[in-house]
């Protein structure tokens, strides 16, 4: 029994045990957490939430991008992707003729489920009346 | 002892299972160093092409090689590079005299040492491509923030620089190895040789010229080998960093010979300058042995 | 003559602690790089990384086949420890038996040691091209299956084997084989980490064979793939900085577990030749 202990301390053996239970609890993580939901909101410049807007998503990579989704925001002027599965995105809303500025979101696996922190703002549109 | 048929056929058995357990290494070696050797000379003298069969050439790569400009830069640039382990070796034996003692923490300075040669040649390549960077690198920063240039160098895209830069490199990657050589045949100097010399008054310095220096012949005469050896087999770096260039600043013998024999597909002309290369190597081994007075510069 | 003394160790942990600084500027120099958001051509170059964030890493992940580059690497190191390990034994083995042809094999073998890989690509691509192993990992790892350093670090290792066990167990009648496996390799733990770690790192490291041998991208090892990389996106993205820390990383783990014995494979190799 004292050989095997000694046989299972050995840093050889502790190593990679260690490296491979933080590969299988990364992966259990990822697995539970991965659903392709991107979730966020379109405000105008006065931070009133903006209906029927077209939220358009694109995926990166080093050199290219390229168009993968498109959504409205609904009443709430929230939108909502569920088939993502980049790590690199951008997303940019646009309504009225006005456009709001590219937002990158950097996710840390492919699918990761995000709700964006701050809404997709949209300067210059005209207040709906 | 027993003689006759039992002890023979003991010995007999004894051999086959030898060679047997010997078989598939010297199969490999056989494979790989020995019959590579004869095969380079037998393409060297040939004109090899992927869709003829091959005629004789007899020595017209060797005149071709001897007679053009960029063998004989590649040539020089080689040699500059063995000559560069010599300053480099000084240091690893400051370095070694520092680290070989009952300091405190020599582990932790031997292991920040050494730690740069086991790694990846490449990966070494772009770390420095990217701190002699022009613009963005630290080398130009600081040499700028010293006031010692007024102007960034592009180190790796100067006919001048090129080489001075792979070498810093290199020597940043080898000198570890050095170091470990060295301060292996420091402890192996026996200390009471110190303690007479101590007891006698001899003051430190002397100390050091006359018995450390001498006793590590062997291994100053094995580093130099390495240091040898290294620069016909940096390739990885040269490749990665400069790519032999700018023109053939950095080229050395085995990016040569692996740009004529891979990227033009001469192979024959390839196969010439290997055979060169080795000879080279040989001789300056040999040479080598010769300085450090023979035997591997063992001492008495 | 106390008070010179620690002034001379102080002034020896000062020049140690510049050199080795030195020595490790490069390292965070590119760490920093590639933790870095901003721009990184940005002059004049910040000192520490401004907004620091690991998203270079999850882009290498993706965006390159970093994984696949990784896997490749992992077999062929894999195949070049158990080739060495069972080849440089066996040899090692009968290289302590006396037999005729002992010392010739002896000679050869230091003789080989001083050909140096670099002298014999082109007829080993020759020769790997007529066994049909191009772009395969045998073809990969066959070089590199055996290493003559090794085999006298083995073989120096069993000749420190007590002859008396050699004997009992030569008695009980063990064969050759038997004996290596239950007598000999039990007692030489050091010979086989320094085996391990030195195939490892060789193998892993190797950046000219799988340049000539490998022609598809799904074949190439890390240094492989981090050269391709460079070549292709140039360094103008510090994911290639990240790539560098990923590919650097598992060497430097490997090597901080087993230094000793890495040392001592090229201390005691070295000396060999």
């Amino acid at each position: 029994m004292r050989r095997w202990r000694a046989w299972l301390l050995n840093r050889f053996v502790v190593v990679p045990v260690v490296l491979a239970l933080i590969v299988l609890g990364w992966n259990i993580y990822v697995s539970l957490h991965a659903h392709g939901v991107i979730a966020g909101e379109v405000v105008d410049a006065s931070g009133r939430p903006v209906a029927g807007a077209t939220v358009t998503l694109y995926h990166l990579n080093f050199i290219t991008e390229v168009k993968t989704g498109e959504t409205r925001t609904n009443g709430q002027g929230r939108f909502r992707f569920t088939d993502n599965n980049s790590h690199l995105i951008e997303l940019q809303a646009a309504a009225g003729g006005a456009t709001s500025p590219r937002v990158t979101v950097r996710l840390w696996f492919r699918a990761q489920d995000r709700d964006l922190a701050s809404p997709l703002t949209l300067h210059g549109l005209a207040p709906a009346s | 002892m027993i003689r006759g048929g039992m002890w023979r056929r003991r010995r007999t058995r004894q051999a086959a299972v030898a060679v047997c357990f010997l078989a598939p290494s010297l199969a490999l070696f056989f494979l790989y160093r020995i019959l590579p050797l004869f095969w380079n000379v037998a393409l060297s003298v040939e004109r090899w092409s992927p869709l003829r069969p091959t005629r004789w050439a007899g020595l017209y790569y060797y005149q071709d090689m001897l007679s053009s400009d960029t063998f004989w830069l590649t040539l020089e640039n080689t040699m500059i590079f063995i000559a560069s382990a010599i300053p480099a070796i000084a240091l690893a034996l400051v370095i070694a005299l520092l680290v070989n003692s009952d300091l405190r923490g020599a582990a932790v300075y031997r292991t920040i040492f050494f730690l740069s040669y086991p790694l990846m040649s490449v990966a070494v390549a772009i770390i420095w491509q990217w701190m002699f960077e022009q613009k963005a690198g630290l080398i130009n920063y600081v040499l700028l923030s010293l006031g010692v240039i007024s102007q960034p160098i592009p180190f790796l895209g100067s006919f001048d620089w090129a080489l001075p830069a792979v070498i810093i490199a290199n020597t940043w990657q080898v000198l570890g190895f050095y170091m470990i050589i060295l301060l292996a045949g420091l402890q192996n100097i026996p200390p009471h040789l110190y303690e007479a010399a101590r007891i006698d008054g001899v003051p430190a310095l002397a100390r050091l010229w006359r018995i450390t220096l001498p006793l590590l012949k062997p291994s100053i005469f094995l580093a130099a080998i390495i240091g040898i050896l290294n620069s016909f087999s940096c390739f990885d770096l040269v490749y990665v960093m400069t790519h032999g260039g700018p023109g053939h600043a950095t080229e050395i013998l085995i990016t040569y010979i692996y740009k004529a024999g891979f990227e033009e597909s001469r192979f024959d002309y390839a196969a010439a300058l290997t055979v060169v290369q080795f000879l080279v190597l040989m001789a300056l081994t040999i040479l080598a042995n010769r300085a450090a007075g023979g035997n591997a510069g063992a001492v008495e | 003559m106390i008070r010179g003394r620690r002034s001379v160790v102080l002034l020896r942990h000062l020049v140690l602690v510049l050199l080795s600084a030195a020595m490790l500027v490069p390292f965070y120099w590119v760490l920093k790089t590639s933790i870095t958001d901003e721009n990184i051509f940005a002059y004049p170059p910040h000192l520490l990384p401004t907004d620091p964030n690991l998203f270079s890493y999850v882009d290498v992940w993706y965006l390159i086949p970093f994984p696949r580059f990784l896997w490749n690497s992992v077999v062929v190191s894999l195949l070049a420890i158990a080739g060495n390990l069972v080849l440089n034994a066996l040899a090692g083995y009968a290289l302590t038996r006396n037999f005729p042809g002992q010392r010739f094999a002896t000679l050869l073998l230091l003789s080989c040691m001083m050909i140096p890989f670099q002298a014999t690509i082109i007829p080993a691509y020759l020769i790997t091209a007529k066994l049909g192993l191009l772009n395969s990992y045998l073809g990969l790892a066959l070089p590199l299956l055996s290493t003559i350093i090794c085999i006298f670090v083995f073989k120096a290792s069993f000749e420190a084997v007590p002859r008396s066990l050699v004997e009992a167990a030569r008695i009980d009648g063990l064969g050759d084989l038997r004996i290596l496996w239950r007598v000999m390799l039990p007692l030489s733990r050091a010979a086989i980490g320094t085996n391990v770690i030195l195939a490892f790192t060789w193998s892993w490291n190797n950046f000219l064979w799988p340049l000539i041998i490998t022609r598809t991208v799904s074949m190439q090892t890390l240094p492989l793939g981090l050269a391709n990389f460079l070549s292709y996106m140039e360094n103008t993205t510090s994911a290639l900085y990240a790539f560098v820390v990923m590919v650097l990383a598992p060497g430097i783990a490997v090597f901080l577990m087993a230094q000793k014995e890495f040392i001592r494979g090229l201390t005691s190799g070295a000396a060999k030749g």
